[in-house]
């Protein structure tokens, strides 16, 4: 069930209304049973994979909190003891849930990038993919560690299976974190109408970007970034920027319409991006781009990492033999590295996602290590870090990197991507952005019209968000006629423009396959 | 103790003002990896244990913060 | 405003689109799921959805029918008034457009529940072995819930009521253009079912060079084999529910396989294809058209995967029988299990019939007045003729009337091996007084084309100015018993001479609407004209008039179409040419080409001209 159909509506006008209908107590449990009509309506059958990894987690979660009861007030040998039974516990859970991602997600692919005679030999899986499988695995591992780390487990098995399971994380997530949104899905709610509004706005928002920018700019994106791609590289460069707009209105639009049905209902969901347009370095467009995806690595990997033992040793190793700044944070920047290849291999099953991985990583980490000569350079023009113009060079350069990046992921292998990118630099042809070829690509030029204003109306909104306006706060101060034209017109672009578009059936978002 | 915690951390992270800034994380003027950095060097100064469980915002947020969290390490 | 407020505001808000949006979808009913109400515009709305659309016209009109065609869109060329009179029925074409097997049941089970069925014809196409049971577009190629036990009432009412409203749009716009003829928004003929095919059916047809020329798919057939019929045994499973339900029913079922271009088969392998049919004929016995010698003539294809309705005609007069149409030897014959196989191998192997055997050149002079002596402004003078006729009559020449070309084209009489065709314009007493004895004399036989209002008239009508004076009925007549002289229309009074025709209306110089005339005006007088003109040359000569020239040679898709309608089978223009008539395509014989002939085209230059390769 895709955010853009019918059902998911009726299916959130629906829920919402017997939300505040039903007894409080009730509340919860009606959540659950809209998340398990969301998730059996698209073919029920990877259902089981959900029950599979909810049951694995919560086993674990009861196990740990039994062994962090036991360790009060243990001495100190048996404190000892329990910790390693915690360990073997929590990891316990996390390979077999990591297990199943990987046999989901990368076994076939891991099959591909064997020698042939070992291949063959090997069993080929092709399961459906369950639905939200990255995100409920990641919420659930996140979970495990969260108890191992001192923190309350949830007892009740369908309180739990909620969590795991609610509906509008579903698609595109964002990732949660147990202890900040299961008291939410628990928690008996009084009927709040801010909320409600305010909900349905930020859901229309979601609509917004992701019917009218998102999936018009994929109709040239999918014409323009193929294999054999007959287009000249300043046309191939439009589409790979098309495709920046698509994908940050696609993911964000879905996260906003999760957020905004989440609201509707009561519930704070953790923010997953923070207009990352804005971001002054690749580092800080990560901490802006995917936020719960971002955290999750930094709390479950990086800073287990970067402070297990292996990881102390080699950074006294390095302290003592490369000296100065970089042996200081050599073992940060090795850590900080292999989390940007995981995060490029949780995009997907593929080798362009591996160095994109380390595209990602590359560029952090030399920064990292370049932090003080940059600074150095900086002083010796008189640059001033914290002008208005130096920021705007700095949010175009990041603006690029990512640009570059995107063909890692856009393209539909990685020979195609190096392809396109040697096309873009050394045979641009710019003559077909006037010759009329844009035109020719799927969309009208009613259709670049439109998505400039959506775009121009995009950028204004985060403009002022960034410096620290409340668009919605805004707006419900204006005159009463100025805030029903902010209904109307908005429901009625989104269904004349967005809705109902030619040529191209708006199902599934892109992020859902990752 | 608390002018070696503010020497290392102005090493790691100049240009703050951490004699009186009371919301380092918060406010995001220190994030992942210079937390960790920061953790490396305070366990190799002070010959200490920080544990992933110590990483919480409220421990790291202002330099009372961090001293406190040592003192509790050394026992 | 208080969020309470705004909450409110925003549901009925959205509530007032939703519901303005299925009133719009209601009154619009671009694809007919509530029967059009309001516009009851069927061959739009089947244009768009032919399963739906046509699910409603029969809700309103099965009481009309009581037979069905059902099949995908190569069914489209079954003649339905050739099989109403073959089976004395009244046929109603069910064509939808891929429709795969399934379609086929799920319809054929609706129409023997609901409505009195006599007989059922079933056509078979070789792509209901590839494709069955496909997820299709929701709104366009789905069927009516009424006839899908697999659709609610639900979501059809859902997917119609919240349909994009472009759709709606668009057919208003469409309703400002709409013409008497089809265009691409509403192709389908709403009353027998069929796709409405009078503009392709117009087009007049040549050699196969001019054809390739108009159609150059056929030059470079798509290819995009092998493909598969994977599908054969889920096809063949429907084909027999169909059997047992119209067997159950008492209904008469009889399954056909429409013929398929030879090119087509070779997007398969062959094995596979006649494994197809003999997987059908397994089932139960049919009229195998598929493959034979017409098969290898594009000339019998609209397109690549598409017959002519001349071929559906050939189709049902193979089926009833008859003898009074061509039809290639080879062409369909009433397969069993045990002979299905082979026939179908043996179509597969067929060769093109030669070209001797269904096309021959013929070559058409055109005349006007002749006079005694050369003068100024003399077309041609009667010496000159005779030397003309002669010279035509030594070189070998038969002429022929336009009866034998018809013949030749309808029912595959022969021709002699030279024909001419020797027609006069007008109708002027020359062509008795002079052109008359001299073919008497070669025995050579000659088309007039009279103008009605003309005959036997020396003064304009209108302003009593003097003019070349025209035979009478009576010389007509005399000239017609003689059994050379055919006379035939050139409009009653559609050929004006502006100076000396100023009547009461707008004159009319060619048979073309006049500037600003309204479609329904035009036809109304079309058929007027064309009516008298039969009737006063009808009523001298005791001859049926069905060949017309058109005046000046002008003349439009919409005129051929009215005169066809008016039982002209014959038209001709006055371009240059020699024409390549084909047996079995009428079309053939419409807008034929003439030479020119007048005093200054020696002997030796009229046969040069006849003897020209055609263009």
């Amino acid at each position: 069930m895709a955010f853009t159909s019918l059902t998911f509506v009726l299916l959130v006008l629906a829920t919402v209304t017997l939300y505040y209908l039903l007894p409080r107590r009730f509340q919860w449990l009606l959540l659950l049973a809209a998340s398990m009509v969301f998730y059996l309506s698209g073919g029920g059958r990877t259902v089981i994979w959900l029950l599979a990894v909810a049951a694995v987690t919560w086993g674990c979660g009861l196990a740990l909190q039994r062994l962090n009861d036991q360790r009060k007030g243990a001495d100190k040998a048996r404190q000892n003891q329990l910790k390693a039974a915690k360990k073997r516990v929590a990891a316990l859970g996390a390979v077999l849930c990591f297990g199943l991602l990987y046999a989901m997600k990368y076994w076939n692919f891991t099959l591909e990038l064997l020698p042939t005679p070992v291949a063959a030999r090997l069993p080929r899986w092709d399961f459906l993919m369950p639905l939200g499988l990255s995100f409920f695995t990641f919420q659930a591992v996140g979970y495990v560690v969260d108890v191992y780390r001192g923190k309350a487990a949830q007892n009740n098995p369908v309180k739990y299976l909620l969590f795991v399971s609610f509906f509008p994380q579903m698609i595109q997530g964002p990732i949660g974190r147990y202890d900040a949104l299961a008291p939410q899905l628990l928690a008996p709610k009084e009927l709040s109408w801010q909320n409600l509004q305010y909900g349905i706005q930020l859901a229309m928002w979601g609509y917004f970007k992701k019917l009218v920018i998102a999936d018009r700019a994929a109709v040239l994106v999918d014409t323009v970034i193929r294999d054999n791609c007959p287009y000249g590289g300043a046309v191939i460069a439009v589409g790979i920027f098309f495709y920046c707009v698509q994908l940050y209105c696609d993911f964000s639009g879905g996260i906003d319409i999760a957020r905004g049905v989440a609201q509707m209902l009561g519930i704070t969901m953790a923010e997953n991006f923070r207009r990352p347009l804005f971001a002054t370095s690749l580092a800080d467009y990560w901490r802006r781009w995917h936020i719960s995806l971002g955290q999750w690595m930094r709390d479950y990997l990086f800073y287990p990492l970067s402070l297990s033992k292996p990881f102390g040793r080699l950074g006294k190793w390095a302290r003592r033999h490369i000296g100065g700044l970089g042996g200081k944070i050599f073992a940060t920047s090795l850590a900080t590295f292999i989390i940007y290849l995981v995060i490029g291999v949780w995009h997907g099953s593929s080798l362009k996602y591996i160095v994109y991985g380390l595209w990602n990583g590359t560029i952090i980490t030399s920064s990292l290590l370049l932090e003080r000569r940059f600074q150095s350079w900086k002083d010796a023009l008189h640059i001033d870090g914290g002008s208005l113009g130096w920021r705007i060079v700095m949010t175009v350069r990041t603006c690029f990197l990512v640009f570059l990046g995107r063909y890692l992921t856009r393209a539909p292998r990685l020979l195609t991507a190096g392809s396109l990118l040697v096309a873009t630099f050394t045979r641009p042809v710019f003559s077909q952005l006037t010759d009329g070829t844009l035109l020719s690509l799927g969309l009208t030029g009613g259709d670049f019209l439109l998505l400039g204003l959506a775009a121009a109306v995009l950028v204004t909104v985060e403009f002022y968000q960034e410096r620290g306006g409340h668009v919605r706060e805004t707006l419900a101060r204006q005159r009463p006629l100025v805030q029903w034209l902010a209904i109307v017109v908005p429901l009625l672009v989104i269904v004349a423009f967005g809705v109902f578009r030619t040529g191209y059936i708006s199902s599934a978002f892109i992020y859902g396959q990752f | 103790m608390r002018e070696q915690v503010i020497s290392i951390l102005s090493e790691l992270c100049p240009g703050v003002d951490f004699e009186h800034e009371t919301a380092l994380i918060d406010d995001g003027l220190v994030d992942s990896l210079d937390i960790v950095s920061i953790v490396s060097e305070l366990m190799d100064t002070f010959e200490v244990e920080i544990s992933v469980e110590d990483l919480q915002p409220e421990n790291f947020n202002s330099v009372d913060a961090i001293v406190k969290l040592i003192q509790a390490a050394q026992g | 405003m208080q969020a309470k407020k705004w909450v409110i505001l925003f549901a009925a808000t959205a509530l007032a689109l939703v519901l303005a949006l299925a009133a719009f979808n209601y009154v619009t009913d671009p694809f007919g799921a509530f029967g059009d109400p309001v516009f009851q515009w069927f061959s739009y709305d089947e244009t768009n959805n032919p399963r739906v659309a046509k699910t409603s016209w029969l809700e309103q009109h099965h009481q009309d029918y009581d037979s069905y065609i059902i099949g995908c869109s190569s069914t489209s060329s079954f003649p339905t008034e050739a099989l109403n009179e073959l089976y004395d029925a009244s046929f109603y074409n069910l064509i939808m457009y891929d429709a795969d097997m399934l379609d086929c049941e799920k319809l054929t089970a609706y129409l023997l529940e609901h409505y009195e069925v006599k007989n059922i014809i079933l056509n078979v196409y070789l792509d209901n072995g590839m494709t069955y049971d496909e997820e299709s577009n929701r709104l366009t190629k789905n069927l009516h819930y009424l006839v899908d036990p697999d659709i609610s009432a639900l979501s059809h009412y859902s997917r119609y009521l919240l349909a994009d409203f472009r759709y709606g749009l668009a057919k208003l716009q469409a309703l400002g253009e709409d013409t008497l003829l089809p265009q691409d928004f509403d192709v389908f003929d709403e009353v027998t079912g069929t796709y409405d095919k009078r503009v392709r059916d117009a087009e007049p047809i040549g050699s196969v060079e001019e054809y390739l020329t108009a159609y150059p798919v056929f030059a470079d057939y798509p290819q995009s084999g092998p493909l598969s019929l994977g599908q054969t045994e889920n096809c063949m499973k429907s084909v027999a529910a169909i059997r047992d339900m119209c067997a159950a029913a008492g209904v008469n079922l009889t399954v056909v396989a429409g013929p398929v271009y030879r090119d087509y088969f070779d997007n398969f392998d062959l094995d596979a294809v006649i494994a197809f049919y003999d997987a059908l004929a397994q089932v139960t016995p049919f009229w195998d058209f598929s493959c034979s010698s017409v098969s290898r003539e594009m000339r019998y294809f609209y397109d690549a995967t598409h017959f002519r309705n001349n071929v559906g005609e050939m189709m049902a007069a193979r089926m009833a029988g008859r003898t009074d149409l061509w039809i290639p030897e080879d062409f369909g014959a009433y397969v069993t299990a045990e002979t299905a196989a082979q026939h179908v191998a043996q179509g597969l192997e067929a060769q093109a019939l030669p070209q001797a055997e269904i096309e021959a050149q013929a070559p058409i002079l055109m005349y006007h007045n002749l006079a005694e002596e050369a003068a100024a402004e003399t077309d041609l003078t009667a010496a000159q003729f005779e030397a003309q006729i002669q010279a035509l009559s030594e070189a070998g020449y038969t002429s022929i009337s336009f009866d034998e070309l018809m013949a030749y084209v309808y029912e595959g009489a022969d021709l002699p091996e030279k024909p001419v065709m020797i027609t006069f314009d007008d109708g002027y007493s020359s062509n008795y007084t002079l052109a008359y004895p001299i073919l008497a004399k070669y025995q050579m036989k000659a088309t007039i084309f009279a103008i009605g209002v003309s005959l036997g008239k020396d003064t304009y009508k209108d302003t009593g100015h003097e003019m070349n004076p025209h035979f009478s009925g009576e010389e007509a007549a005399e000239m017609v018993a003689s059994g050379l002289i055919s006379v035939q229309s050139h409009t009653y009074d559609m050929h004006q001479w502006p100076p000396f025709e100023t009547g009461d209306g707008p004159f009319r110089e060619t048979i073309l609407p006049l500037p600003g005339e309204s479609e329904e005006d035009y036809v109304a007088a079309l058929t007027a004209d064309i009516q008298k003109s039969r009737q006063v040359l009808e009523d001298a000569t005791g001859e049926t008039v069905d060949v017309l020239a058109y005046p000046s040679g002008a003349y439009s898709t919409l005129s051929q179409w009215v005169l066809e309608e008016n039982g002209i089978r014959v038209t001709l223009s006055t371009e240059p040419g020699v024409n390549t008539v084909v047996r079995g395509l009428p079309q053939t014989l419409y807008c034929m080409k003439r030479f020119h002939v007048d005093g200054s085209v020696s002997p030796a230059d009229l046969l040069g001209l006849l003897t020209q390769p055609t263009e």
